[in-house]
């Protein structure tokens, strides 16, 4: 009973503007998917988004979704999981979308054997889809054992793409927390080396897109339950942000293209756009 | 009688799991030097670990709760004498404080202090050996250039920092195994 009155008040808390329109090109065979940071509080914005997820997922049928760590803030006992994932994400859940999950600072390492995070119990893994090889990492703790595991698995990678995620920014202009320097250092020669062309993180509570880094696509996507109000410093580095509400962004990756659309908790695209892969051959005009 | 924290008939029954589990501890030759009676007492508790159940993947949140606290249970059980020092012993403890600080003031230190801080590290938590890591303290960042200088831990052990104290976390059991306290300055 309790939990239907919870649904109720999460229903008519949606917000209220129309779905969003995708700007993504849907192409057939395309590899499609959500990506969420910094969800996991239980409370009404991180619902709000998960239903504006929902909204966008009727018009861009995304079949799965990163998390880019900070899962579960706080508590992890079942009340907590069912409060912070399975209930704001049910419907996904139910459509078939399949939840990826990296480790941020406030997870607890036994989320690896929650199934619904799909870590098959390990604390970093790798996965493909379609001609995209996606890396997820655990940056608070990457140990030469994590660093060698993932060496060899980006020299074993015989796909196009090559994608990691993972909670802290090598690039940020957050005012909070800023660029990680330090995992930059040990992190970017192997990026660098096996031609990763794209790097998601969260960490920072707001929504970042960096300009190339030597290379390299660099998205922050930390607000996805929470939110730093005004905290983006744009520097340099940004190419756009926003750090007015909660987001979430949505990628589609067809053939060398890669196109990106970023969604307000309101339902207002804050950024959008495409680029072709690095190191792919130019179209013929 | 106790041994690293074990008591006798577990340390001896655990012989039996020792050649099976030697793998999963990096061996001595592979660990900087200066580490080998750390190392030596982290393979005796991973004998002890090896006897006990793992964690396994599924969707029901109880379950992973219900091992964790079995699994804690069991480790105490069978360590009921366990103290601070019984792995980070005298011996070692001199080599760590040695590689922490030494990272911390060294060329790359405003970085390193910089992780630490990202990681945003809790104050003002008590820990004891034996006793829950907090489920509220994140995990914290540990500097991986710090990892790069310390002894290679198995998968169940990991080195965390929580306030001034440098500890050695069970992560499955999230247990505090032991720590070294008021190891960063």
């Amino acid at each position: 009973m309790q939990r239907l009155a919870f649904l109720l008040v999460i229903f008519l808390s949606r917000p209220i503007a129309p779905a969003q329109d995708s700007t993504l090109p849907l192409k057939s065979g395309s590899v499609r998917f959500a990506v969420i940071g910094d969800m996991g509080t239980g409370e009404l914005p991180q619902y709000q988004v998960a239903q504006r997820m929902l909204d966008f997922h009727q018009k861009f049928p995304f079949t799965f979704a990163i998390m880019l760590g900070d899962n579960i803030y706080g508590g992890k006992s079942p009340a907590d999981l069912e409060k912070k994932f399975e209930i704001p994400y049910k419907p996904l859940l139910d459509a078939g979308v399949q939840f990826y999950a990296s480790l941020g600072n406030h997870d607890d390492t036994n989320e690896r054997f929650y199934k619904f995070f799909n870590m098959n119990g390990q604390q970093y893994y790798s996965f493909k889809k379609g001609n995209v090889h996606f890396f997820a990492l655990d940056s608070d703790y990457l140990d030469p054992k994590q660093l060698g595991w993932l060496e060899k698995e980006l020299a074993n990678a015989g796909t196009d793409w090559k994608i990691c995620f993972f909670h802290h920014p090598l690039y940020s202009s957050g005012a909070f927390h800023g660029s990680s320097t330090e995992l930059r250092a040990v992190l970017e020669p192997l990026l660098l080396k096996y031609g990763v062309q794209v790097v998601f993180a969260g960490h920072e509570h707001v929504y970042e897109r960096l300009k190339p880094q030597k290379g390299i696509y660099y998205f922050t996507e930390g607000a996805s339950g929470e939110l730093r109000l005004g905290n983006l410093r744009k520097t340099d580095l940004t190419a756009a942000g926003y750090d007015k509400d909660r987001s979430f962004l949505s990628i589609e990756i067809s053939g060398d293209d890669l196109s990106f659309q970023a969604i307000s908790r309101t339902g207002v695209t804050v950024d959008s756009g495409s680029f072709r892969r690095p190191g792919a051959e130019q179209q013929a005009p | 009688m106790q041994l690293g924290g074990l008591t006798l008939p577990t340390a001896s029954l655990l012989i039996v799991f020792s050649a099976v589990t030697s793998a999963q501890t990096p061996p001595l030759s592979q660990q900087p030097p200066g580490f080998d009676d750390f190392t030596q007492r982290v393979q005796q508790y991973m004998k002890l670990r090896k006897a006990l159940p793992n964690e396994r993947t599924t969707k029901r949140q109880e379950q992973i709760v219900d091992r964790r606290l079995s699994i804690a249970d069991a480790i105490r059980e069978a360590r009921p004498a366990a103290k601070q020092g019984d792995i980070f012993t005298p011996e070692s403890t001199p080599e760590f404080l040695k590689v922490i600080r030494g990272a911390l003031r060294g060329a790359s230190g405003s970085s390193v202090r910089k992780t630490i801080r990202q990681g945003e590290p809790v104050m003002g938590v008590h820990l004891t050996v034996n006793g829950p890591y907090p489920e509220h303290l994140p995990r914290t960042t540990v500097p991986p250039t710090l990892l790069l200088r310390l002894p290679r831990l198995p998968d169940k052990l990991a080195y965390r920092i929580v306030d001034h104290d440098f500890v050695l976390q069970d992560t499955e059991a999230r247990l505090v195994v032991d720590f070294i306290p008021g190891a960063l300055p």
